[in-house]
């Protein structure tokens, strides 16, 4: 005490000194904007840097636990991951078709088997009834026609290739719009024909060959192929080949496409019949 | 000693209005500005209680804070000029001593004493007072440069006021 007391005594001129040069300091610093700013950023930007390496040390010593809790967080997304792909996702998304005032739904799926090189060529998609997939719905890829639904099961639904020679569309021309059935003659996969073609209409090489929408299966407007060549038969109608669009052998994404009016569509034309 | 207080009042009252009325106004581009009011702790006894002076620092400094708005730069200023003022005086002390109760001038101790006195303590007050208010240490050599042109003219105004209380 006695000690302090003689210290206080030797610098109370420092001591008092101090003290009004900090009431000096204090004045400046609250009572000016300006101070008061640079005051606040200058302390602001010491004590961060002093909070930053705190926070960097404490994290250099915590990254044992972090590792672990990675690689833990790691393992559960894994098996999230698993569970997702087995699970099904379903993409089904609507499109309202103004010029032909006829909806259609479309359901995304995956080919999970094809074959181009039987006569009755069919392949398997991986949506089936419980997607909402039935039969007699339309199937078709990114580039155009690929076929027609025939069978569905839980998960998984069969279609009718178009390589199948039992398969008929109905199709025309873009360019005239005259219309035929298109078939295919079971020998390559990248080539159909198209019947029914009246000699008098004036056809190229090079004209887009598209989907009708009279089957109630296809919207109209789907591409299907262009004309490669053509002869006039001794029949009244041409022989017309198609080179297909859609390339069969690498087929994978498709479109499901669900015609809501199908069955007015039908049920209407059946009681004209 | 009342006569002293007086005195010392009156010169306090005349160094103020002068520097709020006339000095504080003077601003050639920015740069000069004159602080001639700190010719008030100059004149103060050399010997006297350093505490004392350092409350009277304060105030004074303050004082044309309150006059100029600038709270807490003349006071901080004015601090440390009253806080230097008695180590300047044992350094530039004459040979034969101070006399006691007498105050700084140049009619006792020379010309060129009074003048490095006064520069001396314009400098260290200009110094801490433009550091302060300017408050960062960007720009340095612009506010070094104010500080010397601003100390030269407060030092000049000093002396030519000196000047005029010797005629007296």
């Amino acid at each position: 005490m006695r000690n302090l007391l003689t210290f206080l005594a030797r610098f109370n001129n420092l001591i008092l000194f101090l003290l009004l040069e900090v009431i000096a300091v204090y004045l400046v610093a609250t009572s000016n904007d300006y101070h008061n700013s640079r005051m606040v950023k200058g302390v602001r930007g010491v004590t961060l840097v002093a909070e930053k390496k705190i926070t960097d040390s404490r994290n250099y010593f915590r990254l044992r636990k972090i590792n672990s809790d990675l690689a833990e967080e790691n393992a559960a997304l894994r098996n999230n991951f698993e569970r997702l792909v087995q699970a099904d996702t379903i993409h089904v998304f609507s499109v309202s078709d103004t010029i032909l005032k006829q909806q259609y739904e479309y359901i995304t799926s995956e080919i999970v088997s094809n074959s181009v090189n039987r006569q009755k060529n069919f392949f398997t998609v991986n949506k089936g009834s419980s997607q909402g997939v039935k039969t007699d719905m339309a199937v078709i890829s990114p580039d155009g026609v690929a076929g027609i639904i025939v069978s569905t099961s839980e998960n998984y639904s069969v279609a009718m290739s178009l390589l199948n020679i039992d398969f008929r569309l109905s199709s025309r021309i873009k360019s005239s719009g005259y219309f035929g059935s298109l078939t295919w003659d079971g020998r390559d996969y990248r080539y159909a024909l198209l019947n029914d073609i009246p000699q008098h209409v004036v056809i190229n090489e090079g004209d887009t060959v598209e989907t009708t929408s009279y089957s109630a299966i296809f919207p109209g407007g789907i591409m299907v192929g262009i004309i490669s060549e053509f002869e006039r038969s001794g029949s009244d109608f041409y022989k017309i080949r198609v080179t297909l669009s859609t390339d069969f052998r690498k087929l994978s994404p498709v479109t499901i496409i669900k015609n809501i009016r199908q069955e007015e569509q039908i049920n209407l034309e059946s009681l004209n019949q | 000693m009342i006569n002293s207080i007086l005195r010392y009042g009156g010169i306090f009252i005349i160094l103020i209005l002068l520097q709020v009325l006339f000095f504080n106004n003077i601003q050639f581009s920015g740069y000069v500005n004159p602080y001639v009011y700190i010719m008030f702790i100059l004149l103060l006894p050399v010997v006297m209680p350093t505490w004392i002076l350092l409350i009277i620092a304060f105030f004074t400094g303050l004082t044309v804070d309150l006059f100029s708005g600038t709270p807490g730069m003349h006071a901080g200023a004015t601090v440390m000029a009253g806080f230097v003022r008695p180590y300047i005086l044992r350094i530039i002390a004459p040979r034969d001593g101070y006399e006691p109760g007498a105050s700084p001038s140049m009619v006792i101790y020379g010309f060129r004493w009074f003048l490095i006195y006064t520069t001396l303590i314009a400098t260290t007050h200009h110094f801490i007072l433009f550091f302060l208010e300017v408050f960062r240490f960007t720009d340095f050599l612009r506010t070094m440069l104010r500080i010397l042109l601003s100390s030269a003219m407060t030092i000049t105004f000093i002396l030519l006021a000196e000047y005029y209380r010797k005629g007296r």
